[in-house]
This record gives C-alpha cells, structure tokens and sequence, in this order.
C-alpha cells in the first residue's frame, strides 16, 4: 500500500504475565516517516508493547522484525544497533555519570565510532536540547524536565530511524512540554520517525499523524485521528474506564 | 549399612532440619521487610549460644532460662545494632541499597566473629546439657539435648506461625514479607516494624543457637556454616516466604545426613555434606536465577 | 597539569623502587603482601566498583590461581612463570564460565552464589589432599632462587604496575563507560546499544584472570599453598581493604589494600584487636563515607590537576570520572 520503508513490524505478539495477557495477539507496523500517537486506558499495554517492540520483553507468541529482519529474541541492544530506540516511563539515566558521558555511552557503542566524532555530535545534540551547560553535571542532579531530554539525546546518539517515546510528557511542567514537542516535531521534519506513548491527550493529538488505540491487550484502532476519535469501540473503551 | 544406622542419620536430620528452619526464618524475614540479605546471620547464632553459655555460668540460670535471655539479649542486641547501622536504608539519599545491606552485614561478621575470637578464645566451649542422659529404642540411641532441640525449636517456630496469623503484628509482619507493601500502608509505624523484624530475626538465631551448644559445643566460627546454609534454605524455600523457609529447612536437614549416609567414600562424606547443600544452590540458581519459589527480586526502592 | 595523579602515582613508586633495597627482610614481605593484596583489591574493584557485580568469590580465583599454577609445576615440570600464565588462563575461563551463569542474577543472588561456589572451592581443595595436599599445605617451586626477597618486591611490584596499566586503559577507555552504565542502569545501557551480557562475562573473566595472577605470584612466593587462601576470611578482609580505600576506583582501592595490610603489621603488637578495629573501620566507612576513606585525598589530587587545565584541554574532549562523586 505503502511506498515508505518498513522499519519496525509486529505480527500478532502474546505477551502474558502469569495470568494476565498484556499484549493479545497485537499487530503493527511502524512505516518510515510516521509520528504515531500509541494511547489507551492504564493496563492496556501500550508499555509492555513497547517493551516487546524493542527488544526488552521476548513474546510469548509471534515476531518481531525491524526491517524486515527477524529480531524478536535477541537482547534490546541489537535493537538499538539497528536504528530502533526507546526512552522509558520512569527516566533511567545513568545517574552518577555525567550528562556528557551519558551522551557518550550509546555513541561510542555504535561499531567504527570514533571517540572525538562521538563527543562532537554529542556536543551537538546537547546544543540542539539546550543541555550543553550542563554537560560535566551529573544526570541525576537535573531537573527532571531535563532528565526527560537527555533521554531523548541518549537516544539520538544512536542515529535511531525510530523513536518510541514511553510518556514523554508525563509529570512535565507545561514550558518543557512545549519544548518537547517543538523538539519532536523538527526532529520528524528531519526524517525519524516516531511512536509515542501517552496520556497527555492534548499533546498526543497535536503531534501525532496516526494514532493507535489499546485496549485490554489488544489494538482496537489505527488510523487517522480524526477517524479513530469517532470511532465507537475506541469511545466505549475509554469510556469503561 | 543398616537400617538402625540410617535411623539415626534420619532422626539427626530431623533435628538439625528444625535448626536450620530457626535460622532460615530469621534470614528470610529480615529479607522480606528489611529487604537486605543478612550476612551476619550466622554470628547472631553464634552470640546467642555463648550468651545462654554465660548465662549459666555465671547467673547460675537452667538452660531452657538462658536460652530465653539470649534470646532477649540478642532481640534488644540487635535493635541497637539495626539503628546504628541500618537507618541509612530508610533514607532516600542513599544508593543502591542492596550493596549497602550486603556490605554492613558483611563488615558486621566479619567484626563479631573476629571479636568473638578475642572475647570468648578460640577453644570450644561446652554448656552442660539441658537433660542429661540419653534415649534408648533398641539398638539405637539419641540423646535428649537433641530431643529437647527439636522439640523446643518446633515449639519456637509453632509460636512464631502463631504469632503471625493472631497478633497484629504478627500478622504486619506476614503480610509485609510476602507483598511489597510498606508497613505504612498496614498501619505500623514503619521504622520500628523494621526493628522489629530485625530483632526478631536475631532473637529465633540466638535460640538456635542456644540450644544446639550442647550439641555441637561452641566456636567463634561456628556460625559459618550455618549461615551459607541459610542462604540455601531461604533460596530453595523462597525468599519471603516463612513456611517455606521451615519446610526447606527440615529437608535440607535430612538431605544432608542421607546424603551423608549413601555417599560412598566415608571419609569424604562429612566434608562433602556441607558441600551438598551448596551445590544444590548453585544448581537452582542457575536455572531458576529468583529461587526456586522467588518472585523477580525484591528491591528496596 | 593534567593528569597530576598519575605523576603523583609515577613518582611514590618511583620512590618505592628506589627504596627497597633498604627494606629489611619484615619489611619486604610486608611491601610484598600488601601488593599482592593490591592486585586482588584492583581487580575486585572492577567487578564489584565499576560493573557492580558484588561477587565473594575472587579470593577463591586467586586460590585456584595458585593451585593450579603449583600443581601444573610440579606434575609437568614446566617453568615457573608458565604455570603462573596456566593459572591466569584457568581463572579467566573459570571466571567468565561463572559470569555467565550469574547473567540473571540480581545483587544478593549473584552474592549468595559466588560465595557458594567460594565454599565449594574451598571443600574440594581441602578434602581432595591425595592432589592439593589439602590443610598440610602445598609445597610449591619458588619464583626465583635467591637470597633476599628482593627479586620478589621487584616482581611483585613489576606484576602490580602490569595489571593497574592494564585496567586502567579498559577504565579510561569507552569500555570503562559501558562497565560503569551497566551498573548505574542494565537496562538503560542495554538500550543504548551496550552488549550488557558480553560485558558482564569479560569483567568477569578478566578480574578473575587478575585475581589468579596474584594467586599464582603468592604461591611461588610464599612456597606453600594453603586452602586458606582462598577462604571466606581473606575474602572478608579483601572487602573491608576496597571498601575501605574506596571501591570505586583503582588507585582508591589498591590504597586501601596498601594501607590496611600495613597498618595491620605495624598493629601487630595489639593482638588479634586489630581484626575487629578494621571491622568497626569498614562499618564506621560505609555508614559516614560510604565512597571510602581514601577517595576523597584522590579526588583533591584530580582538582588539583584540573583547576590548571587550559584552552587546549578542550579540544580533545577525554572525559574522566567526574570528581564530584
């Protein structure tokens, strides 16, 4: 249907957890160039999709590719090796390094990286989130705004072709938020491609291109926003609440 | 090898088993609510025999007394000992609390059983039996003190389930150790409840203790082994779980003495019986990196 | 000047080299042995400072460094050093073979097992003495033929200045950043492209490996192995020297080994006392200067270097650890 390269691809992922399915039998594609807005009451699994899409939960049932290379299985970074990256809901920075070398940790993991190359885009980066003063500070003594943005930065020393953000905006004073997403936006301009999690709804629907919807385990839309607003399941889903 | 033999080896299975399901219960709460492993386990164990040794030498008390006032001693003991050195864990500057805890309790034996070298010498000592005499059934004999062991410590940990489905404590102190509740949330103020805890696993190790001296007589070392055999109970029977720590306990106790019993080599057998239990371990968790019946690992934060 | 501590560093041993001559016989065992202890100090570090893998079985790889080294010699006649190059390689295969068991296991567990396999260790050498010689002791071919001990300081302290050279490049490289992610956050570092497991099993295997080095040097040395070598005890004392010093840094922790091991010989006169002094030591250290006694001398010496740091400085961006830790 697509012309847009595939990046990353799930076929129908089981996820359980002793007795709870989190994921049930859930299928996406992630195509190069999206921004998708990935939203759904608490428990439906959004995270743990997350989680399987990048490489830190295994599926009980089905595939993961990125693309088209079968991953599922391997540790996350191979994931991060190929283009796929991840920020978490509860920031884990590396709390006693410095922001510089928190930078400095997924670029020079990077095969053929070269440490004054590495430091350079690193320094970059920093400049781009407006960290750079505060490169020789350690992690855990940020803010936790600019925690959530040197996640980000971590995020893009690894050239990713996708970025799925797990509640960016969460806990994020409003001037911040607006920083975030003018990030997010230019970076979508410059060609990555996104997959956001959250339940800022305002936020989700400004940014967002396509949205997916989830609940109890299983994707109950994806499409256009405008379309899967009105679509009835969606409503009934949030509205069971 | 005869049946009376293998009756023998099975009745001292029985009753080091219940000992060791007195230690293992105290590592395993001091685990569940306290969330560190205690290292220095095993040397409370040890305080606890020589206390009660002191405590009849001295005070003159019968040896059931002095069990309960090394109890007591090592209770009080080790409430002082937790404020000391454990508030840090309370506090949300401090970082990785599971090395803290690994590293104090580890200094902490490392500490009281040098010490006790210097305190109590480093000859055996041993306390005069609670009942003196022995127990004929045919052709096999078993003394009382073992007896009295088995029976004192099955009553201890009787009490001890008792306590926890009765009393309010008790029952904080169930239900803290098997979910990650905070003790806030049940309503006990949460610092004390740790001492508590704390104490109460010290005081069931200074009984095991005291009533194994007869026994085995006392050695500064002799909390060595005990302790790593914890480790293996508490890990077999999951950690945070009390029943379960008693049943691992009673079956590692058989294990090791049948084991002893069919192991071919005589010679070898008793130093391997030690390495028994710890070869176990190693095999569980290898496979099964939480324990055999472990949730994903507790933390602290 | 940059990197005042190193010339710091240059200059006491330096000094040390120079001075050793003058050493009585005491006194050159005691420099030997605390070296020694600096080895095992420097490379438990690694493991439990830098990747945050708190294992108690190091001393035990120091153990089968010495065993396997004493017993290769004796069976195949095969040259001192060789057999200590035997024990190296034993103890790294051993040592990533037990990394990669403990992949899954969390902080306590990973304890728990590596003091387990410590104690297993311990048995098998003690109760197999028809091959060790079990509590008898050992009787090992010595390093050198010589007189003095003086041929030993200088192996002892040429063997130190290997591994410290040695670990420190791994730590000053970008594999000293991925050691250090791995234990600030597995899971972060994993997702930043850091082959956690692969990195785990090498601290492993090459702290290990360290340790074996210093077992093998210590049982061509002394001329007796001993179970006792690789004991729960000596594992004790091994925590308290890194802790002590301060576990997160090479020279912090080889400090450490330095000056507890001399302390305890110029203690001697107060008995056993000062066993249990270094127990409350450790115990008053973790509770009021948990990152060691040593670290914050260190970290004055690395100001002190920095604050006259110019322009140049910055072109080539060598990150160090940050001093405000």
């Amino acid at each position: 249907m697509s012309e847009r390269a595939e990046l990353v691809r799930g076929v129908g992922l089981v996820k359980r957890f002793g007795g709870i399915v989190a994921n049930d039998a859930v299928d996406l594609v992630v195509a190069e160039g999206d921004l998708v807005g990935l939203i759904g009451p608490n428990g439906s699994g959004k995270t743990t999709l997350i989680n399987v899409l990048t490489g830190h939960l295994d599926p009980d049932v089905g595939e993961v590719m990125v693309r088209g290379q079968r991953v599922s299985g391997r540790p996350p970074h191979v994931y991060a090796g190929m283009g796929v990256a991840r920020t978490f809901q509860l920031t884990q920075l590396f709390g006693r390094m410095t922001v510089l070398e928190n930078m400095l940790v997924p670029g020079l993991a990077r095969p053929h990286s070269r440490w004054d190359e590495v430091a350079r885009r690193a320094r970059g980066y920093l400049e781009f989130l407006n960290l750079a003063h505060l490169g020789h500070l350690h992690a855990r003594n940020l803010s936790g705004g600019q925690q959530k943005l040197l996640e980000l930065g971590r995020c893009l020393m690894l050239e990713p072709a996708v970025l799925f953000l797990d509640e960016p905006f969460a806990g994020v004073h409003p001037r911040l938020r607006e920083e975030l997403i003018t990030r997010i936006r230019e970076l979508h301009q410059d060609g990555r491609t996104f997959v956001v999690v959250d339940h800022d709804m305002e936020s989700i629907l400004r940014i967002s291109r396509r949205l997916v919807v989830m609940a109890r385990g299983r994707k109950i839309a994806d499409g256009e926003p405008a379309a899967v607003r009105a679509d009835q399941t969606v409503l009934a889903a949030y509205a069971g609440l | 090898m005869s049946w009376d033999y293998l009756f023998v080896q099975a009745a001292n299975g029985a009753v080091i088993g219940v000992i060791y399901a007195l230690i293992a219960v105290g590592v395993t709460l001091i685990f569940s609510i306290l969330k560190i492993v205690n290292f220095a386990h095993g040397d409370l164990y040890m305080l606890g025999g020589y206390c009660a040794y002191y405590v009849i030498e001295y005070l003159g008390f019968p040896p059931l007394i002095a069990m309960v006032v090394a109890m007591g001693a090592l209770f009080v003991g080790a409430i002082v000992l937790e404020r000391l050195m454990l508030t840090p864990l309370y506090s949300d500057a401090t970082e990785r609390k599971d090395e803290y805890g690994l590293i104090v309790t580890f200094g902490l034996a490392y500490f009281l059983r040098n010490s006790a070298v210097i305190a109590f010498g480093p000859f055996p000592l041993k306390p005069p039996s609670f009942i003196p005499g022995v127990q004929r059934l045919g052709n096999l004999i078993v003394t009382n003190d073992r007896l009295v062991a088995a029976a004192v410590g099955i009553t201890l940990i009787a009490a001890l389930l008792y306590f926890m489905k009765r009393t309010i404590w008790g029952q904080a102190l169930d239900a803290v150790s098997q979910s990650r509740d905070s003790a806030a949330i049940v309503g006990i103020n949460a610092r004390r409840f740790n001492s508590f805890a704390f104490g109460i696993g010290a005081a069931l190790a200074a009984a095991a203790g005291a009533l194994v001296a007869p026994i085995f007589s006392l050695a500064p070392d002799m909390g060595v082994l005990p302790n790593i055999h914890a480790y293996v109970i508490v890990i077999l029977g999951g950690m945070g779980s009390v029943s379960g720590s008693i049943i691992a306990g009673i079956l590692l106790g058989e294990s090791e003495n049948l084991f002893t019993a069919f192991f071919p080599d005589p010679t070898r057998a008793f130093a391997y019986t030690n390495a028994f239990g710890v070869l176990v371990l190693m095999v569980v968790l290898i496979f099964r990196p939480q324990g055999l019946f472990g949730r994903r690992h507790l933390r602290m934060e | 000047m940059r990197g005042l501590p190193v010339y710091v560093l240059l200059v006491v041993a330096a000094l040390l080299l120079a001075g050793a001559d003058r050493l009585n016989a005491y006194w050159l065992h005691v420099a030997i042995i605390a070296m020694y202890y600096g080895i095992l100090a420097a490379s438990w570090s690694l493991l439990a400072g830098y990747v945050g893998l708190f294992s108690l079985s190091h001393t035990a790889f120091a153990s089968i460094g010495g065993y396997t080294s004493a017993l290769l010699v004796k069976w195949l006649g095969i040259p001192v050093l060789l057999g200590m190059g035997a024990g190296v390689l034993m103890c790294c295969a051993l040592g990533g073979g037990i990394g990669w068991v403990c992949l899954r296991m969390s902080g306590p567990y990973l304890a728990i097992f590596t003091l387990a396999f410590s104690e297993i260790v311990r048995i098998a050498i003690s109760t197999e003495d028809d091959v060790t010689a079990g509590m008898a002791g050992l009787h090992t071919a010595p390093l050198f033929q010589s007189a003095t001990r003086l041929p030993y300081f200088y192996a002892a302290f040429a063997l130190l200045a290997v591994s410290l050279l040695g670990m420190g490049l791994m730590v000053r490289s970008r594999w000293g950043l991925f050691l250090r992610a791995i234990r600030e956050d597995e899971q972060a570092a994993s997702a930043s492209g850091v082959a956690v497991a692969r990195f785990r099993i090498l601290a492993f295997a090459i702290a290990s490996g360290f340790a074996g080095l210093a077992g093998g040097f210590y049982a061509h040395y002394i001329g007796i192995m001993t179970p006792g070598v690789g004991d729960l005890d000596e594992m004790a004392k091994l925590v308290v020297m890194t802790v002590i010093g301060g576990m997160e840094r090479l020279p912090t922790a080889v400090g450490g080994a330095f000056v507890v091991e001399v302390l305890l010989e110029v203690l001697r006169r107060y008995g056993q006392w000062r066993l249990p002094l270094f127990g409350v030591l450790l115990l008053l250290t973790m509770r009021f200067a948990r990152n060691g006694l040593l670290t914050p001398l260190w970290l004055q010496l690395v100001r002190l270097g920095e604050s006259r740091v110019g322009p140049l400085a910055a072109a080539r961006d060598v990150p160090q650890k940050d001093p405000a830790a």
